[in-house]
C-alpha cells in the first residue's frame, strides 16, 4: 500500500469516526424532543437521559467551578487518582513480587496454590466492608480495595511470566556462571516485567473502577462520592458528566501506561 | 556391546596424548530404573579435541550431553571432568534452543559472563573482558550488530550471537547441542567455519551432538556413533583434516565424501536396527 493510499485510509477512518459521533450525539440532543418518543419510552426523557449540551455545560461548570453547587471537579478528581496511583504501585509490586517468588519455587506455588484461586475467585469488592472497619471510611480503605482487586490480576501475569523462562536459559547462564540469585534477579524478573507491565494498562482500569467503586460505597471524596451525590439527587446531566470525566481519565491512564510499557520493553519484539 | 572403534588414520594432532579432561568409565542413566537411556558408555576426551556425537532420534545423545555439564547425575559408572586450569572457565554449552537474553544487546548478551562473575574476576582470568568480547564478535561476523537487541537478528545471527555467548569466557570444555539445526545449509557453513576457527583458536575441548553428518566431519576429529537405545558408542571414526579447514573446499574433496560414506554406512545401519526394534 502507497503513503498515499494509506493516508486516504486514515482520513476515510477518521471522517467515519466522527460521522459516527455526529449521529450519536444528534440523535442523544434531538430525539427526546420529539414529544411521541419521550410519551412512549422513559429511554427518550430527558429527565433520566439528560443531552448532550447540557452534559457539555456541567462539564465546564465542574471544570471552573461556577455550578450552583460551587463544586469544582479538580480536588475530587485528584482524590480519586492519588488512590488509583497508590492501588496500583502497590497492586503491582506486591502481585509482581509474589508471582516471581511462587513461579521459582514448586512446593510454594502447591502449597499456595489453591489459596490463591480461593482468593481470586472471591469478588474483592465484596471486602470493602472489612477494608472499612480495618481503615475506617478513609482513602487508605479505597486503595486497599485498589491493590486487592490489582494484585491478583498482576500475580497471574507475573506468575505466567516467571514460569515462561525457557529452563535452557537458567541452565546456560548457571553454566555461564551465574549464582541462583543472580539467576533471580537477572534472568528471571526481567522475563516477569516483561508480563507484569503487560497487565499495567488492565491493572490502571480495573484500579480506577475498584477505587471509584469504593469511594460510592465509602463515602469518602472523590468521583465515586460525586457520583452517589448525583444519584442521590436524580440528577442525570451529572451523572453522565461525572462518567464522561472518569472515561476520559481511564483512557488518558490507559495510553500513558501502555506508552510507559513500550518505552520500558522497546527490547521486546511484540512490544 | 563393546565399543567398536573404526580408526581411519593415526597420528591426528589432537590424539589421545594430550591429558584426558573428561572421562566416562561404564556411565549409564535412566529417567526411570527400569527404563535405561544410556549404559556403559565409555570414553575420553583429551584436552582441547573437538568430538562429534551422532545417533539414532531418541538414542539419547543430548542426555549424553546434559550428563557431561552436570546437569543430570549418571545413575552408574563415572564421569570425571579435569577442568583445573586456573585461569579458564570450566565449562559452557550452547542448547539447541535460543538462550540469549532479550533485554540486552548484542555486545552484553556476549559479555554476560563477565556480568555473573563481577568484572573484577573476569578481568582476573587473563584478559578483560571488554576486547575479548569485541574480538570474538569480530570473528563471529557480528561486530555491525553489537549494538543491536536480539529481535533484530536474523536467525543465523541469534545462534552466532549464542555461540560467542558460550565461548566468550573461554570455557575449558565447550558442548554443543545441534546448536546450528534450526538455519539453512549456506549459514551453518559459514557459522562452521567461525566456530572451527574460534574453537581450535581457543583450544577448548569440544563435544558436538549433531544429526548433520557434514557439520560432525567439517568440524571433529572423532564422530562417535550411538546405538539405539539404551545406547552405547557403537563405531568411532577418527577425522583427520588438519588443523586449517576451508569448509567449503573441503565438502568437495574425495576425503570428506569417503568419510561422509563410511559414517552414513554406520549411522544407516544403526538407524535401521533402531527402526526395527520400534517395529518389533
Amino acid at each position: 500500500m502507497t503513503a498515499t493510499t494509506a493516508d486516504r485510509m486514515t482520513g476515510r477512518v477518521w471522517a467515519g469516526r466522527l460521522a459516527v459521533l455526529a449521529v450519536g450525539l444528534a440523535a442523544w440532543q434531538f430525539l427526546p424532543q420529539v414529544e411521541w418518543l419521550r410519551e412512549r419510552a422513559t429511554v427518550f426523557d430527558p429527565f433520566f437521559v439528560s443531552s448532550p449540551s447540557r452534559v457539555a455545560e456541567r462539564l465546564w461548570e465542574l471544570c471552573v467551578g461556577s455550578g450552583p453547587d460551587g463544586v469544582s471537579v479538580w480536588p475530587v478528581l485528584v482524590q480519586t487518582l492519588v488512590a488509583t496511583f497508590a492501588g496500583v504501585i502497590i497492586g503491582t509490586v506486591l502481585g509482581g513480587l509474589a508471582g516471581v517468588v511462587l513461579s521459582s519455587s514448586i512446593p510454594a506455588s502447591r502449597i499456595l496454590g489453591p489459596f490463591v484461586a480461593f482468593f481470586n475467585a472471591m469478588p474483592r469488592i465484596a471486602l470493602v466492608p472489612i477494608f472499612v472497619i480495618l481503615a475506617g471510611p478513609t482513602t487508605t480503605a479505597t486503595v486497599l480495595t485498589a491493590v486487592a482487586v490489582i494484585f491478583f490480576l498482576v500475580f497471574y501475569n507475573a506468575f505466567a511470566g516467571g514460569r515462561s523462562v525457557p529452563p535452557e536459559v537458567v541452565q546456560s547462564t548457571r553454566l555461564l556462571g551465574a549464582s541462583p540469585r543472580s539467576v533471580m534477579f537477572r534472568v528471571r524478573l526481567p522475563y516477569v516485567a516483561v508480563w507484569t507491565l503487560a497487565a499495567l494498562p488492565n491493572a490502571i482500569s480495573f484500579g480506577l473502577v475498584a477505587v471509584v467503586t469504593a469511594e460510592i460505597l465509602t463515602g469518602r471524596v472523590g468521583m465515586g462520592r460525586l457520583l452517589l451525590n448525583s444519584i442521590s439527587t436524580a440528577d442525570a446531566t451529572l451523572t453522565f458528566a461525572v462518567v464522561f470525566l472518569l472515561a476520559v481519565v481511564g483512557v488518558v491512564l490507559v495510553s500513558a501506561s501502555d506508552l510507559v510499557s513500550r518505552r520500558a520493553l522497546h527490547w521486546w519484539e511484540n512490544s | 556391546m563393546p565399543a567398536v572403534s573404526v580408526s581411519r588414520a593415526d597420528g591426528s594432532p589432537w590424539g589421545p596424548t594430550a591429558p584426558a579432561v573428561i572421562d566416562l568409565q561404564g556411565v549409564g542413566f535412566g529417567y526411570t530404573p527400569d527404563a535405561p537411556v544410556l549404559a556403559d558408555i565409555t570414553l575420553s576426551l583429551a584436552a582441547g579435541s573437538v568430538v562429534g556425537i551422532v545417533g539414532p532420534s531418541g538414542c539419547g545423545k543430548s542426555t549424553l550431553l546434559s550428563l557431561l555439564a552436570g546437569l543430570r547425575r549418571p545413575t552408574s559408572g563415572s564421569l570425571e571432568r579435569r577442568t583445573d586450569v586456573a585461569d579458564r572457565h570450566p565449562l559452557s554449552m550452547v542448547f539447541q534452543k535460543d538462550t540469549v537474553l532479550p533485554w540486552k544487546t548484542v555486545v552484553e548478551n556476549a559479555g554476560l559472563y563477565a556480568t555473573f562473575r563481577g568484572r573484577r574476576r573476569a578481568a582476573e582470568d587473563g584478559e578483560p573482558p571488554g576486547p575479548r568480547v569485541r574480538r570474538l564478535l569480530e570473528m563471529a561476523h557480528l561486530s555491525e550488530v553489537a549494538d543491536a537487541y536480539p529481535y533484530q537478528l536474523s536467525g543465523g545471527m541469534r545462534r552466532r550471537l549464542a555461540f560467542v555467548t558460550a565461548v566468550a569466557p573461554g570455557p575449558q570444555i565447550l558442548l554443543l547441542d545441534e546448536p546450528f539445526s534450526s538455519v539453512d545449509e549456506p549459514t551453518r557453513i559459514g557459522i562452521h567455519q567461525d566456530v572451527f576457527a574460534i574453537t581450535r583458536g581457543m583450544g577448548m575441548t569440544t563435544v558436538l551432538v549433531t544429526h548433520d553428518l557434514a557439520e560432525a566431519i567439517t568440524l571433529c576429529d572423532r564422530v562417535l556413533i550411538l546405538s539405539r537405545g539404551p545406547s552405547r558408542i557403537a563405531h568411532e571414526h577418527r577425522i583427520d583434516f588438519g588443523p586449517e579447514r576451508d569448509m567449503l573446499r573441503l565438502r568437495g574433496t574425495p576425503t570428506y565424501q569417503a568419510a561422509y560414506a563410511d559414517l552414513w554406512r554406520d549411522l544407516s545401519a544403526e538407524i535401521a536396527a533402531s527402526s526395527a526394534a520400534a517395529a518389533g
